[in-house]
C-alpha cells in the first residue's frame, strides 16, 4: 500500500514498456542454409538436360494426359461417393443393436481393410475367372437375367469397385468415430421428444458428427486422388498411366512425372480449399464466431485492419454482472489504486 | 402469456386423476440396485418434487418415467398406461421403439445440462420436434415456437445458437422445446443445478408460470425454496427408497425421519 506513493499514481498510468526484443541469431543461419539449398534446386531445375521443360510443357498439353485428368477426377469422385455412402451405412450397422448387422459390418471392414487395395483391384478386374456369368435370380434356382462378367464389369467398373469398396471400410471407421463423438445427452434429448431412431441419427447425431468426420474425409479424398494411380495395374488410362506411358515411350521419366505432379498438386490444392469451406460450414453453432474466410482476410487486409472475426448472427449475449465502471483508477492521491481485476460477483 | 403457446386441446384439469403411478419400481445397473421399490402417485396438475442426496436414485426414477431407463421390477404407469410394456394375459411384452417414441411425445423432459441441439438456432431447436415428429407445417410450428420463446422471455434470441446463450437462457429454450410438443407431463431433472446462482431465478419463474397454468410437473431439485413455495407434494429419497413424503411445507418444516433431518440441515 505504501509503495504506491513511489509509483506513478500521479501520472495515472505507468509509461508503456518498450523493451528490446529477444534476438534470434539461429534464424539467420537457417535462412542462409535454406537459401543455399534453394539455389541448388533451382540450378538443377534449369540446367540439368534431363529436365526438358519444353517437354514438360508438351506433356501438360498432351491429349491423353488431359483426358487422364478427367478419368482421375471421375474415379476419385465416384469411389469417394461409394466410400462415404457405404461408410455411413457400415458405421450405422456396426453401432446397431442387431448382432447380425454389426457382425456383418465388422466382417466387411476386416476383409476390405485387411487386404491391399492393389490386390482388390486385380481381383475385381479378373472376376470373370471366378464367374463367367453374373445372374439375377433365385439362389440355387432359376435365373431371370444373366450377363457376361467381362461385359458387366469393364475395367473402369473394376477400378471403381476396388477403390470404392475399400474406401467404404475406412470411411466406416471415420463415421463411427464421428457418431461416437456426439454427446449422449443429444440423442437422449431427441428421444425424449419422441423422435425415432432414424430421425435422431439424421437430424441430430450425424450433423454434429460431421464436424469430426469432415477433416479426415478431406484427407481420404486427397489420398484417394493419388491412390487412383494404382489402377495402372489393371491398365486403366488415368493421369498417372498416361504420364507413365509417355515416359516409357520417350525415355523422359523425370519430365513426364513432373508434368503430372503439377496436375496432382493443382487438384489437391483445389480439394484443400473445398475442405476448408466445408469444415467452416459444419462448425456453425460449435464456435461462437466463425473464423474469417481467406477472402474476408484479404479484404480486411486491404481495408487496413486486422482480420476481423465475422460477426455471428446475434451478439454473444452474456447477461453477466454489469461491467465495472471503466474509468481510470488513478486520481485519488494516497488512496490504494483499485487494481483488483473487476470481480463480477462482488456485491 | 399468449394463448398460442398453450396446448389447444388441454385436457380438463382433474386434480384427482393419477398422471404417474409407481408400484414397487426396482432398477439396477448390473449388480448395483439403484431403485429398491418406489411407490408413489402423481396427480394431474400437481407439482411433485423429488429431493434427496446425489446417488439416491431420484434422477434414475425420473428417467424411468419416459423409458430412457428400463425398470427391472414393479409397475410404472403414465396416464393409466404401462411405461415401456404391454400386458397380454399375465406376461409383459416390450414395446417397439416406435411405440415408445409415440408415448414420449406426451412427456416433456428438461435436463440438467440443457442438451440443446448446438447446430440449430434457438428457434430451430423449438420447431424441430413438431416438424419432424408431428409433421407440423413449418410456418405453423415457427409461429408457435415464437410464442413459446416469448413466453420464456427469449423472443429476441430466436436466431441465436445455444453457444451464444447463457446457461439460464439455454435452459429456458430447452423448456420451450419440450413445451412445443404440447406434453401432458413435464419432467425436470435438476434444471437449475448447472446454472450460476444469478440465473436460477429466471428458470424458476418460467417453471412457476407453468405450474400456475396447471401443468403436471415432476421436479428433481435442490431448490428447497421452490419446492416449498410451488410444490404440491414432495418425496425425500435416499438409497433407492422413499424415506418420507407429504406436503412440501410439512416435510421440509417438520421432517419425521433422522435421515431427512440430516439432509435438510445441510441444504437449507
Amino acid at each position: 500500500m505504501e509503495k504506491t506513493d513511489q509509483g506513478s499514481v500521479e501520472q495515472g498510468r505507468p509509461e508503456t514498456i518498450r523493451a528490446v526484443p529477444v534476438r534470434h541469431p539461429g534464424r539467420w543461419v537457417s535462412v542462409a542454409v535454406v537459401a543455399v539449398l534453394g539455389a541448388m534446386l533451382l540450378h538443377v531445375l534449369f540446367t540439368n538436360p534431363a529436365l526438358d521443360w519444353d517437354f514438360v510443357g508438351a506433356t501438360l498439353r498432351d491429349p491423353t494426359v488431359v483426358h487422364g485428368i478427367w478419368v482421375t477426377l471421375e474415379l476419385t469422385a465416384l469411389s469417394m461417393l461409394m466410400g462415404v455412402v457405404g461408410g455411413v451405412l457400415l458405421a450405422v450397422m456396426r453401432l446397431s443393436k442387431n448382432p447380425v448387422l454389426s457382425g456383418t459390418a465388422w466382417f466387411y471392414i476386416w476383409v476390405f481393410r485387411g487386404t491391399p487395395v492393389l490386390v482388390q483391384l486385380v481381383l475385381w478386374n479378373n472376376i470373370g475367372f471366378l464367374w463367367k456369368q453374373i445372374s439375377l435370380g433365385v439362389p440355387f434356382g432359376p435365373s431371370f437375367w444373366s450377363q457376361d462378367s467381362n461385359t458387366l464389369v469393364p475395367v473402369f467398373t473394376a477400378a471403381l469397385l476396388g477403390l470404392g469398396l475399400n474406401e467404404a471400410a475406412y470411411m466406416a471407421e471415420i463415421v463411427r468415430a464421428g457418431i461416437q463423438s456426439v454427446d449422449e445427452g443429444q440423442s437422449e434429448a431427441a428421444h425424449a421428444l419422441g423422435m425415432s431412431r432414424a430421425t435422431v441419427l439424421r437430424r441430430i447425431v450425424l450433423p454434429q458428427a460431421m464436424r469430426v468426420i469432415i477433416p479426415p474425409t478431406g484427407n481420404e479424398t486427397i489420398s484417394m486422388l493419388k491412390t487412383t494411380s494404382l489402377v495402372q495395374v489393371i491398365s486403366l488410362v488415368e493421369l498417372f498411366t498416361a504420364g507413365h506411358d509417355i515416359s516409357t515411350r520417350t525415355y523422359k521419366p523425370i519430365a513426364a512425372m513432373i508434368a503430372i505432379s503439377i496436375y496432382y498438386l493443382l487438384l489437391t490444392s483445389i480439394l484443400t480449399v473445398g475442405q476448408y469451406y466445408l469444415e467452416r460450414y459444419y462448425a456453425r453453432g460449435a464456435n461462437r464466431t466463425l473464423p474469417p474466410t481467406p477472402l474476408q482476410r484479404v479484404r480486411a487486409l486491404f481495408a487496413g485492419r486486422a482480420p476481423a472475426k465475422t460477426a455471428a448472427p446475434a451478439s454473444p449475449a452474456a447477461p453477466a454482472a454489469p461491467d465495472a465502471p471503466g474509468g481510470a483508477p488513478g486520481g485519488a492521491p494516497g488512496g490504494a489504486p483499485n487494481d483488483a481485476p473487476d470481480g463480477g460477483k462482488d456485491a | 402469456m399468449t394463448d398460442l403457446s398453450k396446448p389447444p386441446q388441454a385436457p380438463a384439469p382433474d386434480p384427482g386423476r393419477p398422471m404417474v403411478r409407481a408400484e414397487g419400481v426396482h432398477k439396477s445397473y448390473g449388480q448395483v440396485e439403484v431403485l429398491k421399490g418406489i411407490d408413489l402417485e402423481v396427480r394431474q396438475s400437481e407439482v411433485f418434487c423429488l429431493v434427496g442426496p446425489s446417488g439416491s436414485g431420484k434422477s434414475t426414477f425420473l428417467r424411468c418415467i419416459n423409458h430412457l431407463e428400463k425398470i427391472n421390477a414393479g409397475r410404472l404407469y403414465v396416464d393409466g398406461e404401462l411405461v415401456g410394456y404391454r400386458q397380454k394375459g399375465d406376461r409383459l411384452h416390450e414395446l417397439k421403439d416406435r411405440e415408445v417414441a409415440l408415448k414420449r411425445r406426451d412427456i416433456g423432459m428438461v435436463f440438467q445440462r440443457f442438451n440443446l441441439f448446438p447446430h440449430m438456432t434457438a428457434l430451430e431447436n423449438v420447431t424441430e420436434a413438431p416438424v419432424q415428429v408431428k409433421k407440423e407445417g413449418r410456418a405453423a410450428a415457427k409461429e408457435r415456437a415464437m410464442a413459446l420463446l416469448e413466453r420464456v422471455g427469449l423472443a429476441d434470441k430466436a436466431g441465436s445458437y445455444p453457444s451464444q446463450l447463457s446457461g439460464g437462457q439455454q435452459q429456458r429454450v430447452a423448456i420451450a422445446r419440450a413445451l412445443a410438443m404440447q406434453p401432458k407431463l413435464m419432467l425436470f431433472d435438476e434444471p437449475t443445478s448447472a446454472l450460476d446462482p444469478e440465473l436460477v431465478g429466471d428458470v424458476l419463474d418460467v417453471m412457476r408460470g407453468l405450474a400456475e397454468d396447471g401443468m403436471t410437473m415432476i421436479v428433481v431439485t435442490h431448490e428447497m425454496g421452490f419446492a416449498r413455495e410451488v410444490g404440491d407434494a414432495l418425496v425425500f429419497m435416499d438409497g433407492g427408497v422413499v424415506v418420507e413424503s407429504g406436503h412440501p411445507r410439512e416435510v421440509l418444516g417438520n421432517p419425521q425421519h433422522e435421515r431427512t433431518r440430516a439432509f435438510l440441515s445441510k441444504v437449507l
